[in-house]
């Protein structure tokens, strides 16, 4: 196998992979429960500035265009859409984005308090 | 397209808005539609300059109680200029000033996330250029403001303290942000041996202006407007033409 293959196999199973993982977080959000208390804080300037590189990234971009689908971060970041989605849920389970359902659609959105 | 320029310097006094306030007014002589919004919260300026009558303040847009058309006032008419000069106010009064000084991290936020609903606005309503006069340093309405920028204006004052702290800032704030910055060497010093460097920081300097005393003691004068041929307004409408070459 060339490297070149070797790397779009491992490619094609990482996408495989945050597939699997988004509908995991998917699910776990629709259980948890709706009381559970809320004690992080929304995402501030500040806290932003202190995230590595690449989800800083996707965090200004979703501060700049309001609620978005990885898809639409994706376009603005000019990354893959499975990367930006890879990073959103990185975010969500730090707790500054949060993932609702609309439709047959996932959106990310910055976490209000 | 709109652009927004925050008017930022990591040290107080070094010219921010008098150099926020003669562009807005050279844009607008332009025939720009400009909104110039004064986010230094903690110092408010632009209410001891333009004698405003208002209901709505600045404060107001970021906490979410008003929306931009309440918080910015049209003075096109009293400055006579070629486009729509619109400025928002920050709110002068210390008991404001004390309220905002105590809000948390998700109040904060929230104005972030207020101040680019505002900018959209403005977009929408046809207005060319938006300029933040901001607090120096690291307060959360001036990173706000950065965070909301097309560029970052930085009127910087060679001393070594203004030196070390400006190279801070662009490394901890204005990189990780990704945002496009251009520097406006103020209060220079004219040396005739030394040759002025065209960069600073690895920054296009857009304009070098000397310290001139009538230009403190005319600042409840917009000199763009009242004299356009004044060094000081000369300068202002190099940096303004070197912007929109370099960066628009
Ligand atoms: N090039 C200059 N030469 C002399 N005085 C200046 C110059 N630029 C600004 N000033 C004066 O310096 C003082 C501080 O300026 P200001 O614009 O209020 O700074 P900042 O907003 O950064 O605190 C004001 O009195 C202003 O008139
Ligand atoms: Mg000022």
């Amino acid at each position: 196998m060339s490297e070149n293959e070797l790397l779009e196999e491992i490619l094609k199973n990482l996408q495989a992979i945050n597939t699997k993982l988004d509908r995991i977080v998917g699910k776990k959000e629709s259980f948890s429960e709706p009381e559970k208390e809320d004690i992080t804080d929304s995402l501030d300037i500040m806290t932003l500035l202190s995230l590595p590189d690449h989800l800083r990234t996707t965090a200004t971009t979703l501060f700049e265009i309001g609620p978005a689908t990885a898809e639409e971060v994706s376009k603005v970041t000019f990354k893959e859409r499975a990367v930006e989605s890879n990073y959103l849920n990185q975010l969500v389970r730090m707790e500054h984005v949060e993932k609702y359902r609309e439709g047959r659609k996932v959106y990310f959105r910055i976490r209000e308090k | 397209m709109t652009f927004t320029l925050a008017v930022h310097s990591s040290k107080g006094g070094t010219g921010k808005t008098s150099i926020a306030v003669n562009l807005a007014a050279a844009y607008a002589q332009d025939g720009k539609n400009v909104c110039l919004l004064d986010v230094d919260i903690r110092g408010p300026s632009l209410c001891s300059i333009f004698k405003p009558e208002t209901q709505f303040w600045v404060n107001d847009l970021l906490s979410g109680k008003r929306g931009i058309n309440d918080t910015i006032h049209d003075v096109s008419d009293e400055f006579g200029t070629e486009g729509k000069l619109f400025v928002g106010y920050s709110n002068p009064d210390i008991n404001e000033i004390r309220e905002i000084a105590r809000k948390d991290r998700n109040w904060q936020s929230a104005a972030l996330k207020n101040l680019i609903s505002g900018k959209k606005e403005l977009a929408n309503k046809n207005i060319d250029i938006i300029i933040f006069d901001t607090s120096p340093g690291v307060e959360y309405e001036s990173i706000n403001a950065v965070a909301a920028s097309d560029l970052v204006l930085i009127v910087h004052n060679s001393s070594a303290a203004c030196d070390n702290c400006t190279d801070q800032l662009i490394q901890g704030i204005y990189s990780p942000l990704n945002k496009q910055c251009a520097i406006v060497d103020n209060m220079y010093h004219q040396n005739v041996l030394e040759t002025p460097d065209e960069k600073k920081f690895g920054i296009d300097v857009v304009a070098r202006i000397p310290c001139m005393c009538n230009v403190a003691t005319r600042n409840r004068e917009i000199l763009t407007l009242t004299e356009p041929e004044h060094v000081f307004s000369k300068s202002i409408y190099t940096a303004k033409d070197k912007i929109d070459r370099s960066y628009r």
